[in-house]
């Protein structure tokens, strides 16, 4: 084998059309950075990413006059894999690859001799670790063809459905006794008008005609173990538990209604103050219209009703008293501004002689014909008024006989007067709270928000995973959202459950952490730190003729977070591709340049 | 402080067109309205959504002061009909003028 310091680094410099070498000398750059050790060549492109660009790499490769590959270019997330791929076209493995970012990281934020500089520094140091790049092959694992969707509401259905219609098989786990989630307890829905229930009918039939998809309702997942590809879930119905074997995992575990406190706003010590879900299903049991013409709550005739936006939403420290357990829901729901207008739209078409009153902070009906809903309300003459969070409505009993409640309100649309608005009905747009699956979260590893809703890798970027591979995440258990988000949600989740489990094996990268077994002496430090149950462990090994106790790694498991590395005594175990080793050359490197 | 009355509205029929609810408070008519008064003539739309009854009495002398130049009308972006409504409001206020 060649020494390291053999090693023959191509060094390729992008100017990215101007947007690098507008702010970076890029033949300056190419100039110092020719004379390091190690780098054998070292050339400059219009655009690297280009073919001509990429055919530099190849050319170079094939002719035998490099043997590792830099290039500075844009950030590595754009194309690295491009350049990977040049390499392996040349025959080569793809991992003798390092990457300086001098777009985003240099030419973007700095500007003449500071940029060039920089990107001198940013490329020394990349050209020193190269020189250090061991050949690598992926990780391959055997992946089951089947998906465990946890949560049977409107996202895991559609999720379950997609992944099933792409011959995979899945298993929704649902806690309670049936699907559905929270659409079983709404009635017409924002914005379209369509019915819950006429929705729920159509997609429950697809489920039932899918033969490769089995409900366990009843049913909560105790535990996972194993990895992508192969998961464990230990599962507890009412009267039995079981396992299931699986290749990934849908959360979809959604939200529950907002329960105010006793007192808030009148709730519990006033009957005529109920929640949105409450007046909903009332709207859903009523008769279509009356013979009074006013809409009928408790056998009673409604004269005026008064809606109270954002209960339990938006949330401010210091202003709203926390729950016990502190917490405060500083989101905004979403869900309620709609759904709001939506029942007082129902209730002024419907009960004509029925007065709505609705009380916001914001109007937030942000999405594709909520707008709509909201011109409806106007037009049927609701009438709107506006309050601030530190000056929150009051509902109290009414001094009068006419009116069993009155709201007091500091009303900003008619110049912050005082105001009493009599009411027979308060209604309070309850929001949406997490289901709470706080004790999955941590038998998964999954992270959490502080607002407790489950986080993605990446809100934009990877919107539909978790950093454990295999584990996605779709609809409100994710973030306040409506019906349709949360099913394009569902299909994004199911697409790339897809793409992962179709080939049955899956590539992993293979930057995790490798033990030296002619160094490693069984201290155990290193499993002590490991941040991945079940990444690394102690076992008994055969070496010369005695049994002795080291460390092994199982690869598919391990994060290559290098907490491992950090810690051990012996410096037996290490990272690949981001050995210890490369990062004391990259120093040194950033140190002379 | 005062209790809103939610039969106003349908009170004022008989005096103009009841297009005040179809007002949601910009102020547009208010920003182009040569009197530069104070919230007006938006004040007055804000008082018959909620009812205001007194309070468009006790202001009644803001209405004479309006000239009918029809630009509140004109740029009202809801259609409300802001100076039809003072015309409609000096008509409810005549009939209802030390009546009590
Ligand atoms: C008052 C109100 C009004 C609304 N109005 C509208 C509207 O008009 N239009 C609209 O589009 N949207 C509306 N929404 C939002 C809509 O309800 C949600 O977008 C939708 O229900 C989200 O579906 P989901 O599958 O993500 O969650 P959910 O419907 O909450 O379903 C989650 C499912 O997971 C199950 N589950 C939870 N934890 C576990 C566990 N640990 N193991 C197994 N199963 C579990 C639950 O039992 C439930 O069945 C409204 C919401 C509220 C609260
Ligand atoms: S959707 Fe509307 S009512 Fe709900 S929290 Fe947001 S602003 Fe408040
Ligand atoms: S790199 Fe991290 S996850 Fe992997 S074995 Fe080491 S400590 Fe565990
Ligand atoms: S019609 Fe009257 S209220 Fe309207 S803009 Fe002219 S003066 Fe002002
Ligand atoms: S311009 Fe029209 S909508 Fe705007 S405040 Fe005046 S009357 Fe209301």
């Amino acid at each position: 084998m060649m020494k390291e310091n053999d090693k023959k680094v191509g060094v390729y410099i992008c100017y990215c059309g101007g947007n690098i070498s507008d702010h970076v000398d890029v033949e300056a750059v190419r100039n110092r950075v020719e004379k390091m050790p190690g780098v054998a060549v070292a050339k400059t492109n219009m655009f690297m990413c280009s073919d001509p660009g990429q055919e530099l790499i190849i050319d170079d490769l094939k002719s035998g006059k490099i043997d590792r590959v830099v290039v500075a270019s844009c950030a590595p997330s754009l194309h690295e894999t491009t350049f990977r791929g040049a390499i392996e076209r040349a025959g080569a493995n793809p991992f003798i690859y390092e990457h300086a970012n001098i777009r985003e990281q240099v030419s973007w934020v700095h500007h003449g001799d500071p940029a060039t500089d920089k990107a001198t520094v940013l490329i020394s140091a990349a050209a020193a670790k190269a020189r250090k790049l061991k050949p690598l092959e992926p990780i391959r694992v055997d992946a089951k063809k089947h998906a465990v969707v946890i949560g049977g509401g409107i996202a895991g259905i559609k999720s379950a459905l997609e992944i099933a219609r792409n011959g995979i098989e899945v298993a929704i786990i649902e806690k309670t006794g049936s699907l559905g989630g929270n659409l079983n307890n709404l009635g017409r829905l924002a914005p379209s008008g369509e019915n819950a229930s006429d929705i729920l009918q159509e997609i429950l039939g697809k489920v039932k005609a899918a033969p490769s998809i089995t409900i366990h309702t009843g049913c909560e997942v105790t535990d996972v173990q194993g990895y992508v590809g192969n998961f464990t879930l230990d599962v507890k119905g009412r009267t039995d538990s079981f396992k299931i074997d699986t290749g990934a995992i849908v959360m979809a575990t959604g939200s529950v209604s907002y329960q105010p406190f006793e007192g808030e706003f009148g709730f519990g010590t006033y009957p005529q103050v109920i929640t949105l879900p409450t007046l909903i299903e009332a709207l859903k049991q009523s008769k279509y219209q009356t013979e009074t013409g006013w809409f009928e709550f408790g056998g009673k005739p409604v004269r005026n009703i008064a809606m109270i936006h954002c209960v339990g939403s938006r949330q401010i420290p210091g202003i709203h008293e926390p729950r016990e357990n502190g917490q405060l829901n500083e989101y905004c729901s979403r869900t309620c501004c709609s759904a709001v207008l939506n029942a007082a739209n129902q209730i002024k078409e419907r009960f004509a002689k029925t007065r709505v009153v609705d009380m916001y902070r914001d109007i937030r009906t942000y999405g594709r014909g909520q707008e709509a809903l909201y011109d409806r309300a106007s037009a049927n003459k609701v009438v709107f008024m506006r309050y601030e969070a530190d000056a929150m409505p009051t509902v109290e009993k009414s001094s009068t006989p006419d009116f069993p409640l009155t709201v007091k309100i500091k009303d900003g649309l008619t110049f912050n007067e005082e105001m009493d608005v009599p009411a027979d009905l308060v209604v309070l747009a309850t929001g949406i709270e997490p289901s709470d699956v706080s004790g999955l979260a941590s038998a998964m590893k999954l992270p959490v928000g502080t607002d407790r809703f489950l986080l993605e890798v990446h809100p934009k970027l990877r919107p539909v995973e978790f950093p454990v591979a295999g584990v996605f995440l779709a609809g409100t258990c994710q973030a306040p959202m409506d019906a349709g988000e949360a099913c394009n949600a569902a299909g994004a989740a199911a697409a790339k459950t897809c793409a992962l489990l179709s080939k049955g094996v899956i590539e992993l990268d293979p930057f995790v952490a490798e033990v030296n077994p002619d160094k490693c002496q069984g201290h155990g430090n290193c499993v002590d730190a490991c941040i991945k149950e079940g990444a690394l462990k102690l076992v008994d090994v055969q070496r010369g003729g005695k049994t002795v106790t080291q460390a092994q790694v199982t690869a598919a498991m391990c994060l290559g977070c290098g907490a491992c590395a950090a810690v051990c005594p012996e410096k037996a175990i290490d990272l690949n591709g981001w050995a210890l080793e490369q990062y004391e050359d990259m120093v040194d490197a950033i140190v002379a340049a | 402080m005062s209790t809103i009355d939610l039969n106003f509205e349908e009170e004022l029929k008989t005096f103009c067109e009841n297009t005040a609810l179809a007002c949601f408070n910009c102020g547009t008519c208010t920003a182009v309205c040569p009197l530069v008064n104070d919230n007006f003539p938006r004040k007055m739309i804000r008082y018959i959504q909620v009812g205001a009854k007194d309070a468009i009495l006790e202001n009644a002398n803001e209405l004479y002061k309006c000239l009918h130049c029809g630009l509140c009308t004109h740029t009202c972006p809801r259609q409300a009909d802001p100076g039809e409504i003072i015309l409609g409001l000096k008509r409810f206020v005549v009939a209802n003028w030390r009546r009590s």
